[in-house]
């Protein structure tokens, strides 16, 4: 039981990092229906800010965290604009691959810079860890969990309450009423990559704090993974990204603890799969159907 | 011989020519074992990314998951070549096929659920599988777990102790291979089955309507696509001679998935210049060293940014439209005599007069709670023009989606000519006999006029994939007939002239006339026509309204069509019902039609019928 609890509390702690990453590739996709395969680069973008301002600069954690937020942003927005925006309206593949491409120029950009090694990450907190109901919980896990919920509880309020929130969602149905209805778009669309990118942010720096080692690649997995988080829970739908992202964190981790360590990932897709045949646009989308 | 005849014959030649001039190259040890080993890497990527065109540019799926089946040949025929005493010269085409046959029958199976979805929600689901097969064979006892398969014989030695010999046999082999499955790619996609899986990527519901049996082509396409991954596998074990799951995770998928796009969704000749690019390229920029990859996405980003339909585009080079030139020349060179013509055959409808050839008897539907059409019983004679009106939500598109099947009705049933249909499958009731054209055109946009007709003709031809492939002439002559046939149906619409054009390019007017023509191509007993005149201008309309008459007296079909064009309505129907509130509310000539209260209330109102009914009385 206490195994289980355990198990179940490090699935919160990873499925809400996943949950962070996740919701900035729904945000996107609601808006510009683009799988940004780069997210989970800016991710790796958001860990190096990190790494070289505490380290090599000597910035204090907070500072870090904001250097961190701040690069991640301005990354995702440029990327956005030079890179995405002019194939708005070309098929949507062209943008995939394009994204692919940027994905593979942040890789590579960083392994040029920082070289192939990974680097370890500084612990921050030295903290012991609670004890609670006989469990113990490292306070990075409580950290971790505690900030993503507050998070996305801010999201969702911004979302649903602010008029900036209204626009998002104005676009994300349908993006050419809305321009008729004089919103800003293009504004909108950058807003959306932002916030998207400094919730990357934010997670970069929950992810290497749990897994400290910075490494040109270390993207691409917690990156896939929140994307099948982001498809689990229904794309395009805010809370979606959060359910699916809970779900795989606390799928993999059982699976760990009480199958196997190997097959885990199978057991991830496997269950995507289930989801996907059973209920295709996810656990919580709805179905839209085309109009004959 | 004329200039595009010179053309092939230049290219066989060039082909021929590289061959020969590699292969003594080899022989002579001009050519070293790395050049030739890139050289086959390259034949075996062209395999995978023509392999992968066909689902994501032929069927237009974005399959994520190509890697996975490629893995699956690799480490069957990898295990065969092993295990077996034969000699290689023997073992390895059967492994070869028998990894591809293997690799189908998964395609096969992950398609059948998998297929069921479309679009991004596809393309994760298809990742999701070729993850599962990798991680599957990275725990496997018999796939040697995660240090992987050693020691498979290597095709640049195992054919002969010469290691020149050996390595120029490995070379014909594979190129050989390779020319086989792009040309049977090529043959399949100019056949009618490849015009079925087209017809898919430019509108689902449009084939279904026009009696493609969907579900069937899409997995069609998925395990033809397996199949040659699998082949493509087997020969990437015999080149590297080890193998490990890693190998065939989802980042090669990516790297096909590139290719494709690059060289043109739905161009194989593309996918085949943009495989050779991007193999060579990294190694062209291997000097620059760790600048390559950067390079190398940079090139990958500035592409799509100028060129985000690829290279090509859905364009081939001049082998596509040379092809059947190429099959004339060899005729006239050994002799043969051209393949018979025959002639699509025609279903055989029993004489049906003074009967309806459809009924309804109270149909309806309800989405939820909300009922969109209820207690609906209409008749169509043979031969009979009926208009079908309402006001805007009436329900009238619903009851065509009833009829041909797009919705299941929750009650009543649809008689086609004495017939239930209850349960048939949309394309089922397209072949049974009742085709349909759509409110908001749906043409096959980037298939010619002609191409367009052909699709229809599906159906009524009979020749099997295979004889697609080697395009016999039982192939041969069915396909001439339909030519035939097609263009006769678009000479009776005056659009002979537009057979070669792709039907997104023309005039609007001419699509609508199109998309009548392609529904009379399925030979159809009932013509439903959803309002065919919308958009058109008066004297659009009239000649649309001579138009229906013409087809109604030459195709012997009974119409039944959705207008709110009164004038046209009014001006050529027979019987008329209308619609209100999922309900049909009246029923009658169009004269009884046209002073029917409820009917005016319907439209205008109760009051405003009121006011109506006073003056038509005081007049």
């Amino acid at each position: 039981m206490n195994l289980f609890l355990n198990q179940l509390v490090n699935g919160l702690h990873v499925g809400s990092i996943y949950a962070l990453i996740a919701l900035g590739y729904t945000m996107v996709y609601g808006i510009v229906k683009l799988i940004n395969f780069a997210h989970g680069d800016i991710l790796m973008v958001g860990a190096y800010t990190a790494i070289v301002t505490l380290v090599s600069l000597n910035w204090p954690a907070p500072a870090a965290l904001l250097a961190a937020i701040l690069m991640c942003v301005l990354f995702g927005v440029v990327i956005e604009r030079i890179a995405y925006k002019p194939l708005r309206s070309s098929p949507r593949i062209s943008s995939l691959i394009t994204a692919i491409g940027v994905s593979m120029l942040l890789q590579n950009a960083a392994l040029l810079i920082f070289g192939a090694q990974s680097r370890p990450f500084p612990t921050l907190l030295q903290v012991p860890p609670l004890r609670f109901l006989g469990l113990q919980v490292s306070f990075i896990t409580v950290l971790t969990v505690a900030v993503s919920a507050l998070l996305m509880v801010i999201l969702q309020v911004f979302v649903k309450a602010s008029k900036a929130g209204k626009a998002m969602r104005a676009a994300s149905e349908d993006y050419n009423t809305a321009q008729l209805m004089g919103i800003n778009v293009n504004t909108t669309i950058t807003l959306t990559f932002a916030i998207g990118c400094a919730l990357a942010g934010i997670g970069a720096f929950l992810y290497v704090m749990a897994y400290p080692a910075v490494s040109p690649t270390m993207g691409s997995l917690p990156g896939l993974k929140a994307f099948i988080a982001a498809v689990l829970g229904g794309i395009g739908i805010i809370p979606g990204a959060m359910l699916g992202g809970f779900v795989m964190g606390v799928a993999e981790s059982l699976t760990k603890a009480y199958i196997s360590t190997q097959m885990s990932d199978a057991v991830v897709y496997g269950i995507l799969i289930v989801v996907l045949l059973v209920k295709p646009t996810g656990l919580i989308g709805s179905l839209s159907r085309e109009k004959v | 011989m004329n200039k595009k005849t010179k053309a092939v014959v230049l290219n066989l030649l060039a082909i021929f020519l590289f061959y020969t001039v590699v292969t003594a190259l080899i022989l002579t040890g001009t050519m070293n074992n790395y050049l030739s080993n890139i050289l086959i890497t390259v034949l075996i990527t062209v395999i995978m990314t023509a392999s992968l065109n066909v689902t994501t540019g032929l069927l237009g799926q974005l399959a994520l998951g190509h890697a996975g089946f490629m893995a699956i040949g690799a480490y069957v025929s990898a295990i065969f070549t092993k295990s077996v005493a034969m000699g290689f010269g023997l073992s390895l085409p059967i492994s070869l096929l028998l990894g591809g046959l293997v690799a189908a029958l998964f395609g096969m199976l992950i398609g059948i659920p998998a297929l069921r979805l479309q679009g991004d929600y596809l393309a994760i689901i298809t990742l999701g599988f070729g993850e599962i097969i990798r991680v599957i064979i990275e725990n496997l006892s018999v796939t040697g777990g995660a240090a992987g398969l050693t020691r498979i014989a290597r095709m640049s030695r195992a054919f002969s102790e010469d290691r020149a010999l050996s390595s120029a046999i490995q070379f014909t082999f594979v190129f050989f291979i390779t020319a086989l499955i792009i040309a049977s790619i090529f043959t399949l996609g100019r056949s009618r089955h490849g015009r079925a899986i087209i017809s898919i990527r430019e509108n689902a519901i449009a084939a279904e309507a026009t009696g493609i049996p969907t579900t069937r082509y899409k997995l069609l396409a998925f395990t033809i696509a397996s199949f040659y991954a699998g082949i493509a596998g087997g020969l990437f074990a015999h080149q590297t001679s080890i193998l490990n799951a890693k190998m065939f995770g989802f980042n090669k998928s990516i790297e096909y998935l590139v290719m494709v796009v690059l060289g043109g969704m739905g161009s194989i000749t593309g996918s085949v210049v943009s495989s050779v690019v991007l193999v060579a390229l990294p190694e062209i920029l291997r000097g620059l060293a760790e600048y390559r990859l950067i390079i190398y996405s940079l090139l990958l980003i500035l592409m799509m940014l100028f060129r985000p339909k690829g290279l090509l585009g859905t364009k081939e080079f001049s082998m596509l439209g040379a092809w059947e030139r190429m099959e004339a020349f060899f005729r006239r060179v050994f002799k043969q005599k051209q393949a018979q013509t025959r002639m699509p055959f025609q279903p055989r409808y029993d004489v049906w007069e003074n009967k309806p050839v459809l009924e309804t008897h109270k149909l309806g539907i309800a989405f939820g709670g909300l009922k969109a059409a209820e207690n609906i019983s209409i008749q169509l004679m043979d031969n009979e023009i009926v208009g079908l009106i309402g006001p805007n939500g009436a329900g009238k598109t619903t009851v065509f989606n009833l009829l041909t099947g797009v919705y299941a009705p929750t009650e009543g049933q649809v008689v086609l000519m004495g017939k239930p249909v209850q349960g048939r499958m949309t394309h089922q009731i397209t072949m049974d006999g009742i085709a349909r054209t759509f409110q908001n055109i749906r043409l096959f946009r980037s298939m010619s006029a002609l191409d367009n007709i052909k699709v229809a003709f599906h159906s009524r031809m009979r020749y099997s994939t295979f004889s697609a492939i080697i395009r016999n002439s039982r192939c041969l002559s069915e396909e001439r007939g339909i030519d035939v046939r097609a263009r006769e149906l678009l000479r009776v619409f005056g659009m002979e002239d537009l057979a070669d054009v792709n039907a997104g390019s023309l005039p609007y007017g001419q699509q609508r006339k199109l998309e009548i023509c392609r529904a009379l191509a399925s030979n159809p007993k009932v013509l439903l026509l959803d309002e065919p005149a919308a958009g058109m201008n008066p004297s659009e309309t009239s000649e649309l309204m001579q138009t229906i008459k013409t087809i109604r007296s030459q195709f012997s079909v009974a119409v039944l069509l959705i207008e709110h064009d009164m004038r046209l309505v009014m001006g050529i129907c027979e019987r008329i019902y209308v619609l209100n509130y999922g309900c049909v509310i009246a029923h009658g000539s169009p004269e009884e039609i046209r002073s029917n209260p409820e009917v005016v209330a319907a439209y205008l109102g109760q009051e405003q019928a009121e006011l109506a009914q006073k003056e038509a009385d005081d007049a």
